[in-house]
């Protein structure tokens, strides 16, 4: 393996063990990146260690120990917490060494990144940063948000999570169900960034979080239904970007769509439901995988829609069954469902209800709905594409000029 | 008669954690007047709680909203800020509707006992 892909796949594990350690977020992060640094200086030369979790983890708690002492002159607390390390429990001095078995902590530390008690974008920055491995640079250019702002946000909220005792741990059983569905909120947050956008590949990171988390808890079916979601979803990335434009999904050429990832997802799927226990994910995971089939099954589809509308109460959810909806009872069906719906502020409302409005021959509404999309879409492809159907639907004097104005020059 | 002193800051004070009180002010603090003191974090350490009709709302960051008044505090023990979060939701549920309550801890203090 190359060091850049061992580095990111150990970054999360030595973090969330150091953070255990250590007991403090940023002494551990520092205490990381120079293990980092210092294994990108000498593995090239002396080979990987056969236990480079072990090596990096002894590394960056050496260090993070030699640090702390020169800076004993900091509060009582500091020094209280070098005399943990040196007397705890965990092996004596410097001689946790290489064969040590690590515990693999990494889901102390997301419960920890997506505690309720920090905003949810600072949940995201955070996850990405610790578990992802992601730089502070990166996830300032994902969200488009200057570097100072991104490292003060990261910065506060490792500093809260100190202060505050916001804590390292699995939350215990009646806590549960509410935390998980915080961090996979959190995750497929990040991946849905990650579609729509395409500069940093968070939709990547997402399924890279996905699959950690599946690792970790094997036995929670919301869990491995959002990794299945995430990889029916993005199994047709290749497909969804034409000549710069979003490409619906029934105009997509299927040669493109990734069949392993589509095996792997259906599979995760298979063992979701074996559990017997139904959650929003599930449930969305099931519906990816029936728009995957050909043809589509638009009544089942809509019924699912239904389901986890129920489930969520979400808008949004509802706006999908309305497309749905059109497929089995015609556009002006979906419109109607559509019509009760308080999305204003929701970009795919607008363009979801242009398409609609232009099926069914409205096409002066269908323009005024696309303007609408326009204004709000974030993404180069998404304009486009909307241009495309703008032109579309523009008042034409002479009907035959309509074909050649949509062609655009 | 017992008084509450409330100390405002002008701004998020990033390094007060790192500074010790000043020594005039500790003198202050330690005369026999003075029943008790906290020292808080700052308020990027705070987590503000609401009852929404039974639902509990977290808000990340302190208690902001000028038509409210500080109407009291109460200090208590708890293991991490789950403990405290889950004590202030108990007591939302026997505070009038609308109450808030902003979880801060504490940074040092100094409390007589009952």
């Amino acid at each position: 393996m190359a060091l850049d892909a061992v580095f990111r796949d150990q970054w999360g594990r030595v973090l969330a063990t150091l953070v255990g350690i250590l007991g403090d977020i940023e002494l551990a992060e520092d205490a990381a990146a120079e293990a980092f640094a210092v294994a990108a200086e000498r593995w090239p030369g002396d080979g990987e260690p056969a236990n480079p979790t072990g090596w990096l983890v002894t590394t960056a708690r050496n260090r993070a120990i030699d640090d702390l002492r020169r800076r004993r002159i900091l509060a009582g607390k500091t020094k209280l917490l070098i005399r943990d390390i040196e007397t705890g429990p965990r092996p004596q001095g410097a001689v946790m060494d290489e064969a040590t078995v690590i515990q693999d902590e990494r889901l102390e530390l997301i419960f920890t990144c997506c505690h309720p008690a920090l905003a949810l974008d600072v949940q995201v920055a955070l996850t990405l940063r610790t578990l992802g491995g992601l730089s502070t640079d990166e996830i300032a250019l994902a969200f488009l948000v200057p570097f100072e702002t991104m490292s003060k946000r990261l910065t506060r909220a490792k500093h809260k999570i100190r202060d505050a005792g916001i804590p390292f741990a699995v939350p215990p059983d009646h806590r549960l169900p509410d935390r998980l569905a915080a961090v996979l909120a959190v995750v497929y947050l990040i991946f849905n960034q990650g579609w729509g956008g395409g500069r940093v590949d968070l939709a990547a990171e997402a399924i890279h979080l996905g699959r950690a988390l599946a690792g970790l808890m094997p036995d929670e079916p919301e869990v491995l239904a959002l990794l299945a979601l995430m990889l029916l979803h993005d199994a047709r990335k290749a497909a969804r970007l034409r000549d710069g434009r979003i490409v619906p999904l029934d105009d997509q050429d299927r040669s493109l769509w990734d069949t392993r990832q589509i095996d792997e997802g259906r599979a995760l799927l298979r063992r979701a439901m074996a559990r017997e226990r139904s959650g929003p994910y599930l449930v969305q995971g099931a519906i990816a995988d029936l728009h995957l089939q050909e043809p589509r099954d638009w009544r089942q589809i809509a019924a699912l829609y239904q389901t986890l509308a129920r489930q969520t109460g979400s808008p949004i959810v509802e706006m999908n069954r309305a497309v749905a909806v059109a497929e089995i009872d015609g556009p002006q069906a979906g419109l109607a469902v559509l019509d009760g719906l308080d999305l204003g502020h929701y970009r795919y409302f607008h363009s979801t209800r242009a398409e609609l409005l232009r099926r069914a021959g409205r096409d002066a509404e269908a323009h005024h709905a696309y303007r609408r999309a326009l204004d709000l879409a974030q993404t180069e492809p998404e304009q486009r594409f909307l241009a495309d159907r703008l032109a579309e639907t523009a008042p034409s004097p002479k009907p035959g000029e309509r074909r050649r104005r949509a062609a655009g020059p | 008669m017992q008084y509450a002193l409330l100390a405002y800051n002008p701004s998020e004070d990033t390094d007060r954690a790192s500074r010790p009180i000043s020594g005039a002010l500790a003198g202050m603090l330690d005369r026999p007047d003075v029943t008790g003191w906290a020292r808080l974090h700052a308020a990027g350490s705070a987590t503000t709680v609401r009852n929404d009709e039974g639902r509990m709302l977290l808000t990340d960051g302190p208690f902001v909203d000028s038509k409210e008044y500080l109407a009291g505090l109460i200090l208590i023990e708890a293991d991490d800020l789950d403990g405290a979060l889950a004590t202030a939701a108990e007591l939302l549920g026997t505070t009038r509707p609308g109450t808030a309550i902003e979880v801060r801890p504490i940074l040092d203090g100094r409390f007589r006992g009952a």
